[in-house]
């Protein structure tokens, strides 16, 4: 039980994964996302060769249509995973496998891939959706925030015995450099979708001094002032 | 203002980091673990292209040293950098640039490099080096946690304005796959240590679970019901 989107911008041609499950620490399951490369992401149960292997394949220059038809060769399971692939000029491709459980499927939709499991219904992959088409003219992370926003407010996870909480989270967002942009997790919560909002928004506030801080760091001020004035700021006062 | 143990596995051969900061959501920057290839991580000041540039270098096969006196070479700021190199044999080189801040500097041990700035002085990393050392009969991760907890306990960081809390963690562990075998995270709290800690210690049991759910699908039983029978036993220990 898990629902993600995988989107594009495509002002700037960033790829970034949105995702939020039942399972704890899940953020530390989502190495495929590469910079210049693509996205895949693997759930329901996964595969975790999958994604690096999918990656790989992607670099190599495959479409991710023909990636999907490798993957599913090379796993005898694979009617029981999820899987969903963006290359980096946006081509998707989607599997929902027959024996993932719960309602279970994947909906595309322009530049992005919503694809979730153990759901309340398909009203969840129409929340991820509109959550990333609200606002189109935002960063690639906040447009995945809502996304998942969206389908927390459309229902999230659950069955007929009942929903099931968000118990982890996790936004991923590359560019073109080798390392992440955003890469933002709540690995164990009560309601993780909601501090997940509260780390991003969080971050997004040091981003600038942080990235700042590591090409310039003859003029960097240290962060317990930096933290300070962000503080002053914020509660209207001069620093 | 961090502190960090990286390291080999001397039984496993598996590589990982714990690691502690003020800074929020630093397991975006710990990005150079690969199974197979080596351990490395800069800090400080961070250069956020050293942790790619040196895993492809141990890829190709220069020795610790060496990737290091390119780091530096490569780096109009590499004053301003501390940086810890670790092979897949085991090989540890660390530096400290001479800019970073506060008082700062490591302890290159049998395959580890402990290692922090702006911190309560040398006896933090001194704690670290010796909780790893003691703490040899432990599985790895838990090696890796006991360090950062014995940093916090010797002082841990501090500022121009005294003792900074940690607000974010993280332990990461790779062993032969090419995806992490652990990757907990803290992003945002006040006392991220402590927090990791107990994400540690409510993850650690799901993870056989998520392992063999990913490969024997057709055994799994739901989620839902393992969290359930994983509460009644705890709550049966407890009685």
């Amino acid at each position: 039980m898990t629902y993600s989107i995988i989107g594009r911008c495509a002002r700037t041609g960033r790829l970034g994964l949105g995702i939020t499950t039942f399972s704890l620490a899940v953020g530390g399951r989502c190495e495929g996302v590469a910079a210049n490369v693509g996205i895949c992401k693997t759930q329901a149960f996964p595969n975790r060769t999958n994604d690096p292997l999918a990656i790989g394949l992607l670099a190599q220059g495959h479409l991710p249509v023909r990636v999907m038809a490798m993957l599913a060769a090379n796993d005898s399971e694979h009617d029981y995973r999820q899987i969903a692939i963006m290359d980096r000029e946006g081509r998707i491709a989607a599997h929902t496998g027959s024996g993932t459980r719960g309602w279970s499927g994947h909906r595309i939709d322009g530049d992005c891939v919503a694809f979730g499991n153990g759901l309340v219904g398909p009203q969840v992959l129409a929340g991820l959706i509109a959550g990333f088409s609200a606002r189109p003219d935002e960063a690639l992370e906040h447009r995945l925030m809502r996304a998942l926003e969206g389908g927390r407010d459309a229902g999230g996870q659950g069955d007929a015995t009942g929903h099931r909480p968000e118990r982890s989270a996790a936004i991923k967002v590359v560019d073109r450099v080798d390392y992440p942009e955003i890469d933002v997790r709540v690995d164990v919560h009560a309601t993780a979708v909601e501090e997940l909002r509260r780390v991003l928004e969080e971050f997004k506030a040091y981003e600038e001094f942080y990235r700042q801080r590591g090409r310039d760091p003859a003029r960097a001020i240290p962060q317990d002032l930096f933290a300070k004035q962000l503080e002053a700021r914020r509660a209207g006062r001069p620093s | 203002m961090t502190f960090t143990l990286l390291a080999r596995c001397p039984k496993s051969g598996q590589i990982g980091i714990g690691i502690a900061t003020y800074s929020i959501c630093v397991g975006l920057y710990c990005n150079g673990l690969r199974g197979n290839v080596g351990a490395t991580m800069s800090q400080a000041f961070v250069n956020q292209g050293n942790n790619a540039l040196a895993l492809r270098l141990l890829e190709q096969g220069l020795a610790p040293a060496r990737v290091l006196d390119e780091l530096i070479a490569n780096d109009p700021d590499s004053a301003y950098r501390q940086i810890a190199v670790i092979d897949r044999r085991g090989e540890a080189v660390a530096v400290s640039g001479a800019k970073t801040r506060g008082w700062s500097g490591h302890r290159i041990g049998a395959g580890y490099v402990a290692m922090g700035n702006v911190l309560a002085g040398p006896k933090v990393v001194e704690a670290m080096a010796e909780a790893y050392e003691a703490a040899a009969d432990l599985a790895f991760e838990r090696r890796l946690l006991a360090a950062i907890e014995a940093g916090r306990d010797a002082g841990g960081q501090a500022g121009n304005e005294g003792p900074l809390a940690e607000r974010s963690a993280a332990v990461v562990v790779c062993g032969h796959h090419d995806h992490a075998e652990l990757d907990l995270r803290v992003d945002l709290h006040d006392k991220a240590v402590d927090a990791l800690r107990s994400a540690f210690e409510e993850y650690e049991p799901y993870r056989d679970y998520y392992r063999e759910r990913g490969r024997n699908p057709r055994q799994a039983i739901p989620q839902y019901q393992f969290a359930e029978n994983l509460r009644r036993r705890r709550r049966e220990a407890a009685q």
